[in-house]
């Protein structure tokens, strides 16, 4: 998983292109803009091939909607307008299993640390985060389960269709766990 | 019963730590209560009258003896000694402070439980008959299905903030015993003509404001398909379920405003997964898995069928004449000859329906292991069941019932009512159910006239969320709150849609609301008048279809003492 700081400009270059009231409708092409739908719609017929773009969708709209554009699209960034508003886990579940999209898919809005199991299973591989979010908690967050009943966007086999062995590799007592014994000792 | 795999156990127990993180980084005002309300109710936790509720899952209603022990336990150490069975086969504590609460999160998965997902906007508790792989009258065993959508459903990344909450029922027997079409998804296991096993699928019933049945989407679905259909059902639902209105989120909103556009969204979604989809028949069943799971619901090694002539339990001509009111109304016909299931009545004098003490968890546990293969199960009406009773214990069953107090003879009578906890403990509640249902219990005490009733579905809910499922009573209460003060809307006529009145059907209002000390005689009015009314052997709920409301309605506003003096306050 990434984290994206929004302060830190030069390790995330991505940018949407606002004007005084709101999102631009016209714009130049720029590497790494971060457009909406309606953006993206007004540019995409002359946007240069090979220069990076993405994006942002809201969450009420069907991702058939940038279905065709995908193989355009760097970055799509999902939006959570209040973090108990789950629409967005379906559009990157569709987005990666339905459309086989590889590029960044990246949660925005009210992102909190607790979401990130469920961000991370259903095809999420970048967070902006609430502001007041501990990252180091997001990573803890990450790390309770050793696995779960149905297959997702890092292993599409549900527990069921795993093979005998690996199923059993869920719960042997992991190397880490082994480490901490010793030293406790 | 499921027996836990390593994978099972070491998850609850991943779970309870995960919980204990949250809870303290919330202590420690690291989590804002606003963040963690959402996790902790994924995990049971809501906040309630006194103090925290905690929900307890009982998947689809089964239970073992340890189990048992361990609520018990609950009860007297972390509760004020009893805990509450809820009309989703679940239990609840009223009393546990929210710091203990990652303890007792430890215990319960030390026996193989969880409170996971059982309130939030989630997929919760999938529900089925109290009597499955018993009763009588099943054509297939829904547990083994039960528990594939337990695994499916538990955790699901996808559906974890929906719009609203979402439940599950399923039942594979000829009387639906789990009120399925007034669930968002509710699952009829049948065989089709060729003799294969799949789902007649409903979706979109429920309660609250607005009662709707479910409607059927498919009439049949092979069994294999299941969790490809519901993945179809709740994305459909978490995309277009209404998020501006709790009121109008649940999916029957959905269902009831779409129609056919919804039906034909969920079979295009669904054909989508598993054309279009990397992974899409990835959760297809496979056989062997069904075989896995099912091994775990075979009959206990020890029950064998014991044919004879005359069934033990009748033959007694001598036996005491409350032995033989408990034999024909708190057991049941059961599929192994020589055998019955039995119900421990938890609706009595001097205890809220559904309620039971630390000590009579216990003694359910003695029972369970004495007499039922260490087994046990919450049924829909809150009660606990015995599923593999021999007849010849039958005797002895009933006496060691008596010493706990949970043998009162009266499954499916007046006294057998559904409530919710009502106003005493709920949050939400607009007025109490408790003692409403202490003083009908109490008015109707004597069994000769309660046997004369007969069978008859009394709901009581303190509140529109309905969790008394008052809509499905065929004589339903529910609690309003006017002006500060408690109410009561009776309807009329309602079913969940067993053998008694088998189309679920909401109840119908019979007038303005009546104020709390009226409540017990618009019951006794209602019942005297059906009484008056019925034709031989004839049942309330077909005398209330047969001769209409008019009489009842004539006969409850005969006993308005406050309101027909408090005009204002009728609506």
């Amino acid at each position: 998983m990434k984290f994206i700081d929004p302060r830190d400009k030069p390790r995330d270059p991505w940018h949407t292109i606002d004007g005084d009231d709101g999102p631009m409708v016209t714009l130049t092409p720029n590497p790494f803009s971060l457009l909406t739908l309606a953006q993206w719609r007004g540019v995409r017929a002359h946007w240069p091939e090979g220069m990076p773009v993405g994006v942002l969708l809201a969450n009420d709209v069907e991702v058939t909607e940038i279905a065709a554009d995908l193989s355009h699209l760097s970055l799509v960034a999902l939006q959570f307008p209040k973090w108990v508003d789950g629409r967005a886990y379906s559009q990157a579940r569709v987005l990666r299993s339905r459309y086989r999209y590889a590029g960044q898919i990246r949660a925005t809005g009210e992102v909190l640390v607790d979401m990130l199991p469920l961000l991370q299973r259903t095809g999420f591989d970048a967070v902006a985060m609430r502001a007041d979010q501990s990252r180091e908690v997001a990573e803890r967050a990450l790390g309770f389960f050793r696995g779960h009943y149905q297959g997702d966007a890092l292993d599409n086999r549900p527990l069921f269709a795993l093979p005998p062995e690996q199923r059993a590799a869920l719960t042997q007592p992991s190397e880490a766990e082994f480490l901490n014994a010793g030293a406790s000792i | 019963m499921y027996q836990y795999t390593e994978f099972d156990r070491q998850f609850v127990h991943q779970r309870a730590a995960q919980f204990r993180d949250q809870l303290e980084r919330h202590l420690r005002g690291q989590l804002p209560e606003d963040d963690f309300k959402a996790l902790r109710l994924q995990n049971g936790w809501y906040v309630q009258r006194h103090a925290p509720m905690l929900r307890i899952a009982v998947p689809y209603g089964e239970l073992n003896s340890k189990q048992l022990r361990a609520l018990g336990r609950i009860a007297r150490q972390y509760d004020r000694g009893f805990g509450h069975f809820t009309t989703r086969q679940n239990m609840q504590f009223n009393w546990i402070p929210l710091d203990q609460s990652a303890d007792v999160m430890d215990l319960l998965a030390s026996v193989d439980m969880h409170g996971i997902q059982t309130s939030g906007n989630c997929i919760r508790n999938t529900t089925s008959d109290c009597f499955a792989g018993v009763a009588a009258d099943e054509v297939i065993d829904p547990r083994p299905y039960c528990e594939v959508l337990r695994q499916w459903s538990t955790l699901h990344p996808e559906f974890a903030f929906l719009p609203r909450k979402f439940k599950i029922a399923v039942t594979g027997a000829v009387e639906d015993r789990a009120a399925t079409a007034w669930h968002d998804i509710g699952l009829h296991v049948i065989r089709n003509d060729a003799g294969e096993v799949g789902f007649q699928v409903r979706v979109g019933g429920g309660m609250g404001r607005t009662p709707v049945i479910g409607t059927v989407i498919r009439e049949f679905l092979p069994w294999q398909q299941i969790l490809v259909y519901i993945e179809a059902i709740v994305r459909v639902y978490n995309k277009h379920g209404r998020r501006d209105n709790a009121y109008k989120a649940r999916i029957k909103i959905l269902v009831k405003a779409e129609g056919q556009r919804f039906i034909d969204d969920v079979n295009e979604e669904f054909e989508h997964i598993l054309k279009d989809d990397v992974d899409g028949t990835a959760h297809l069943i496979p056989q062997a898995e069904f075989d896995r799971v099912n091994a775990s619901f075979v009959q206990p090694a020890g029950v064998h069928p014991r044919a004879a002539n005359v069934p033990a339990w009748q033959a007694a001509g001598d036996a005491p004449q409350a032995f033989k009111r408990w034999l024909a109304r708190n057991t049941h016909a059961h599929k192994v000859p020589g055998y019955r299931a039995v119900t421990l009545s938890l609706k009595r004098a001097g205890q809220a329906p559904g309620d039971a003490t630390g000590e009579q968890l216990d003694a359910a546990a003695d029972l369970a292991d004495r007499y039922s293969f260490g087994e046990a199960r919450v049924s829909h009406d809150q009660n606990l069941v015995l599923p593999w009773v021999r007849e010849s214990d039958l005797f002895g069953l009933w006496n060691a019932a008596r010493d706990a107090s949970f043998a009162t003879p009266n499954i499916g009578l007046l006294t057998d009512m559904i409530a919710c906890p009502g106003g005493d403990f709920c949050a939400l509640a607009n007025a109490r159910s408790i003692p409403i249902a202490a003083e009908i219990t109490e008015r109707f005490a004597d069994l000769d006239e309660l046997d004369d009733i007969g069978d008859i579905d009394l709901h009581i809910s303190g509140c529109i969320n309905s969790c008394g499922h008052h809509h499905s009573g065929h004589i339903g209460i529910l609690g309003v709150d006017k002006d500060g003060k408690e109410w009561y809307q009776i309807s009329l006529g309602g079913s969940d849609g067993s053998s008694l009145a088998t189309t679920a059907v909401p109840g119908k209002v019979i007038g303005p609301s009546f104020a709390a000390d009226e409540v017990a005689d618009v019951i006794e009015a209602l019942i005297d008048t059906y009484r008056d009314q019925r034709a031989a052997s004839e049942r309330f709920i077909d005398t209330v279809k047969r001769v209409g409301l008019e009489p009842f309605k004539t006969a409850a506003n005969a006993t308005r003492r406050s309101t027909a003096t408090a005009k204002e306050a009728t609506s």
